[in-house]
C-alpha cells in the first residue's frame, strides 16, 4: 500500500535538512513548531548537537498561536531572544505547524526583520518534504542573503556545498578538507561543517566549488550564475567506504543512496567489474542521472527491485529489513538521513 | 535577571519566594519565550526520545501495535526507541505528503492500513493504537470515528494515541490523553476486594518499594500495574480492582475514567524524597483505607542511607535538574532537609512548586534557580558555580565534569526505599562503582 511503512523508519525530513545547513553559521535558529519537530531535529537527525551548541529553539506554538494565527507573538519571543543573544541572523524553519495553518513566510521575514535588526531566512519546509529539499532551500536562502559581494578569486580555494552530517555520516568535514588539501586546495570551506557565515559571505572568492550531495547543487549553479564561479560533482570520499578486501568480480549490485554519493560508487564498482544499478530514496537530479536509475517512493517498490536479480546491495544496512526476501550480500554504506547513523571510517 | 558574565537568566530562590507564586519572572514562563533545544530539554521537545512519550506508552498494552499516522518528520526518532527488542515490529508508518493534508484523504487509508499491518502479523494484535499529531489536531480530525471503521474492517480494537505537541500546556495533554487511551480496553468486572491497581508510570515500581507490602497490610493481595501484566488476560484483570492508587498526577484523567466506566475509584499518592512526608502520606492512606500501616522499616533505612552519605562524604553540593524520576523542587528541599547543599535547581517553575520553593528559600536561600528551556541557558558555564553531584541528565550536560547520577531509569523509585537507592546511587558513584 502507498504510503505504508511496515519495516523502515521514515526518513529525515526537510526541516532536518535546513537545519543541518545553517547549525555552524552562527544564527539565531528558531524551527516552527510547537516542540517535537525540534525534538526530532536535535534529538536525533543532528548529531552534533551533543558535542557543539548552536542556537536551536523551537516557537513552542501553542494550539491558539497555530489556529488564531499569532505570527506577532513568534516575531516578538524572536526579538526577546535576539536581544539576549549574540547571532548575526536569525532563520526560521518551517514544519508541519505552519503548512497547515498556510503560514506566509516572506511576510514573517519582513515582520521579524523589522522587529529585529538581524537579517532573517525562513525556509519553508513542511515537515512532509525529504532532508535535501530542505538543505537545498537553506543553501540557496543562505547564498543569496549574504554572498552578495564579488571578491578577486583566490587561487586553492574551494567551497564544498553539501556538505552536512546527513549526507557525510560525520560529524566534522576533516576527512573530506584532507582529500581535498592532499589534491592542492589550500582553502577549504565547507559550507554546513566548519565554514561559517564570513566564508559564506567571500564565497565568490572561490577559485571553484564542489557538489557533495544534491543539495548543494541549485547553490552552486546560483554562484556561477551571480559570480562565475565554475563547479564540480563529485564525492570524494565515496571509494574509501568500500571495503578493499571483497571478491567484487561477477557481482550484479544495486547501490542505493543519495545520488552523488550512488554515482560515485557506480565509478568505483565499474572500475572493478561490476554490473551496477542505481537508485534513491531522496532527489534525483535530472543533470545527474542516467535513464535507467530509479527513484525509491516505497518498501515493496524497492523489495521487489532488490529481489529481482542482484546479489549485492551497497547502501545502509537498515534496508536490508525492508527485504527480508534479500540473500545476496550487502556492503554497508550508512546513510545518516535514512538510518540515523554514522560512517565508519 | 540577567546575571553573570555570559547573560544567563537565574534568580535565587529567595527571590522568587520573595515576588511569590503570582509574579513568577516571564523568564521562567516557557509559553513567553523561544524554547531553547539542548539535550537538558530533550524530554521536553521530545520525550519520546527518552523515557516513555506517547510512542512508547502507547504500546504499554500487551500485544498492541501502533500505526503512526503523520508526516515523516514525526515518526522520523522512533528508530530510537524500535530498534529495542520488545518494540520490534510494533511500529508502523502511514506517511503523509501534502495532498493528504490537503484533501484529508489519508483518513480513507487508515482502515486499509490497519487491516494490510495485521493481515501481515504473524499473530494477531490485541489492539492497534493509532497515533496521530499535530496535523490532524489542525484539522480537526475525528479520530474516534476512523478508529471505529479501522476496527469494523481489522476485525479487533483500535484506540487512538493522540500526540499533539500544539496541546502540551493545554487540559488534557498527549501524556494525559494515552494515559486513558491505554487503559480504555478495559470493560466492566466483578469486583476483587482484594486486588487494586497502581497507575502513573509505564514501568514497573522497583520490586523492593515498601508500596507493595503496605498494600499487603491493608489486605490487598493482588497489586497490577501495566507494565506487569504479561498478556492481554492480566492486563483485562486490572478491571476487578477495588481501587487505584494514583501515583502520577498524569493519570488522574484516566482514574477519573475508571472511575466513571468501571465504578473503580482512586487515591492519588505523589513520590517525594522527604522522610516525614512520605510517611505522613502513608499515614493517610492507611486512614483512607481503615487501617494502620507501619513503614517503620523502610524508613529507618532512608534515614540510614542519608546518615551514610552524610557522614561518608560530608555536606556535599548538588545541582539537580528536572530530567530524572522526581520533582527538582521537592528533591532539593529534601536533600537540604538531610543536611547538603543544592547550588543551582534546572527546573520548571510552576505556582504548584512554591510549595517547595518557600522552604528551599528558608534553608538555602542563594540557590540558583534556572530555566532549562530559557534562550540563555545557551551560555550557561558551569564554572561559575561548581557541585560535587549532578542529579538528572540535564544537570549532567551542565556539568559535564561533575559525577552525575541520571536518575532517569525506567524502572520507577518510589517512597522511602526510593529515596534510600537514591542516596546509596549517590555514594556508589563517589566511590567508583558503578551505578
Amino acid at each position: 500500500m502507498k504510503g505504508l511503512w511496515k519495516h523502515l523508519t521514515p526518513f529525515a525530513p526537510d526541516q532536518s535538512g535546513a537545519v543541518s545547513v545553517l547549525y555552524e553559521m552562527g544564527g539565531l535558529l528558531v524551527i516552527c513548531d510547537a516542540g517535537g519537530c525540534a525534538g526530532n531535529v536535535c534529538g536525533f537527525d543532528e548529531p552534533r548537537w551533543f558535542t557543539q551548541r548552536s542556537a536551536v529553539f523551537s516557537a513552542g506554538l501553542r494550539d491558539m498561536d497555530a489556529i488564531l494565527g499569532r505570527d506577532d507573538r513568534l516575531v516578538e519571543k524572536l526579538a526577546l531572544a535576539a536581544k539576549k543573544l549574540d547571532a548575526r541572523f536569525a532563520a526560521i524553519i518551517g514544519t508541519p505547524v505552519p503548512a497547515v495553518i498556510g503560514t506566509d513566510f516572506s511576510v514573517l521575514r519582513r515582520m521579524a526583520e523589522k522587529r529585529t535588526g538581524l537579517p532573517v531566512l525562513t525556509v519553508d519546509s513542511t515537515g512532509m518534504g525529504l532532508y535535501d529539499a530542505g538543505a537545498e532551500k537553506a543553501y540557496l536562502a543562505l547564498f543569496a542573503r549574504f554572498a552578495v559581494e564579488p571578491c578577486p578569486v583566490e587561487r586553492g580555494r574551494i567551497g564544498v556545498l553539501g556538505c552536512t552530517p546527513l549526507d557525510l555520516g560525520s560529524t566534522d568535514a576533516a576527512a573530506l578538507t584532507a582529500v581535498l588539501r592532499a589534491r592542492g586546495w589550500t582553502r577549504v570551506d565547507c559550507y554546513g561543517m566548519g565554514a561559517g557565515l564570513d566564508a559564506v559571505c567571500t564565497a565568490a572568492a572561490n577559485e571553484r566549488n564542489l557538489v557533495v550531495a544534491p543539495s548543494g547543487l541549485a547553490a552552486a549553479e546560483h554562484l556561477q550564475a551571480r559570480f562565475g564561479t565554475p563547479y564540480e560533482i563529485c564525492d570524494p570520499l565515496a571509494e574509501t567506504l568500500l571495503p578493499e578486501r571483497y571478491d567484487y568480480a561477477g557481482r550484479t549490485a544495486l547501490i542505493v543512496h543519495a545520488q552523488v554519493r550512488a554515482n560515485a560508487l557506480r565509478a568505483a564498482l565499474e572500475r572493478r567489474g561490476v554490473r551496477v544499478q542505481t537508485a534513491t530514496w531522496f532527489a534525483q537530479k535530472p543533470a545527474l542521472m542516467r535513464p535507467a536509475d530509479i527513484r525509491l517512493t516505497g518498501e515493496e517498490q524497492f523489495a521487489a527491485l532488490l529481489c529481482g536479480g542482484f546479489d549485492l546491495l551497497v547502501g545502509d544496512v537498515a534496508l536490508r529489513s525492508a527485504a527480508p526476501g534479500f540473500s545476496g550480500d550487502v556492503i554497508d554504506v550508512p546513510h545518516f538521513a535514512l538510518s540515523g547513523r554514522l560512517a565508519r571510517r | 535577571m540577567m546575571r553573570g558574565t555570559q547573560n544567563v537568566c537565574w534568580l535565587t530562590a529567595a527571590e522568587l519566594a520573595r515576588r511569590g507564586a503570582e509574579d513568577i519572572p516571564p523568564e521562567m514562563v516557557s509559553g513567553t519565550h523561544l524554547i531553547y533545544s539542548s539535550p537538558a530539554t530533550l524530554a521536553y521537545n521530545s520525550p519520546g526520545a527518552e523515557g516513555f512519550g506517547v510512542k512508547r506508552a502507547g504500546l504499554a498494552v500487551p500485544g498492541s501495535v501502533m500505526l503512526i499516522v503523520a508526516p515523516g518528520c514525526c515518526g522520523r526518532n522512533t528508530s530510537l526507541i524500535s530498534a529495542l527488542p520488545q518494540y520490534q515490529d510494533r511500529f508502523f508508518y502511514l506517511v503523509l505528503d501534502e495532498t493528504d493534508v490537503v484533501t484529508g484523504r489519508h483518513l480513507r487509508l487508515i482502515p486499509q492500513a490497519v487491516a494490510e499491518i495485521v493481515t501481515g502479523l504473524s499473530t494477531p494484535p490485541t489492539v492497534v493504537m493509532l497515533c496521530i499529531t499535530c496535523v490532524d489536531a489542525l484539522l480537526g480530525t475525528d479520530m474516534e470515528r476512523v478508529c471505529r471503521q479501522a476496527e469494523e474492517r481489522a476485525g479487533l480494537p483500535v484506540r487512538p494515541c493522540y500526540m499533539y505537541a500544539l496541546t502540551r500546556e493545554g487540559r488534557c495533554p498527549p501524556m494525559v490523553h494515552v494515559r486513558q487511551s491505554v487503559y480504555s480496553l478495559l470493560e466492566k468486572r466483578e469486583k476483587d476486594p482484594a486486588a487494586a491497581n497502581l497507575l502513573g508510570y509505564f514501568a514497573p515500581l522497583e520490586d523492593d518499594c515498601e508500596l507493595y507490602s503496605l498494600l499487603t497490610q491493608a489486605g490487598v493481595r493482588t497489586v497490577r500495574e501495566l507494565s506487569r501484566c504479561r498478556d492481554f488476560s492480566e492486563y483485562r484483570a486490572m478491571a476487578e480492582a477495588n481501587f487505584n492508587l494514583v501515583l502520577n498526577p498524569e493519570a488522574r484523567f484516566a482514574a477519573r475514567d475508571f472511575e466513571a466506566r468501571l465504578g473503580i475509584p482512586s487515591i492519588e499518592l505523589t513520590r517525594l524524597y522527604q522522610p516525614d512526608k512520605i510517611h505522613n502520606q502513608y499515614m493517610a492512606l492507611g486512614a483512607a483505607l481503615g487501617v494502620a500501616l507501619d513503614d517503620i522499616a523502610p524508613m529507618a533505612r532512608l534515614q540510614a542511607a542519608a546518615a551514610r552519605l552524610r557522614e561518608t562524604h560530608g555536606a556535599l553540593t548538588f545541582a539537580v535538574g528536572e530530567c530524572l524520576n522526581g520533582d527538582p523542587f521537592e528533591l532539593s528541599l529534601a536533600l537540604l532537609r538531610q543536611g547538603f547543599r543544592v547550588s543551582e535547581i534546572y527546573g520548571t517553575l510552576a505556582p504548584e512548586k512554591y510549595v517547595w520553593l518557600r522552604h528551599i528559600a528558608r534553608l538555602s536561600p542563594e540557590t540558583r534557580v534556572y530555566s532549562n528551556l530559557e534562550p540563555t541557558m545557551l551560555y550557561y558555564d558551569c564554572g561559575a558555580l561548581p557541585a560535587d553531584v549532578t542529579l538528572g541528565k540535564d544537570a549532567g550536560f551542565y556539568h559535564p565534569d561533575c559525577p552525575n547520577l541520571a536518575w532517569n531509569q525506567d524502572v520507577q523509585p518510589f517512597g522511602h526505599m526510593g529515596a534510600a537507592h537514591l542516596y546509596e546511587a549517590v555514594a556508589q558513584l563517589l566511590e567508583g562503582g558503578a551505578v
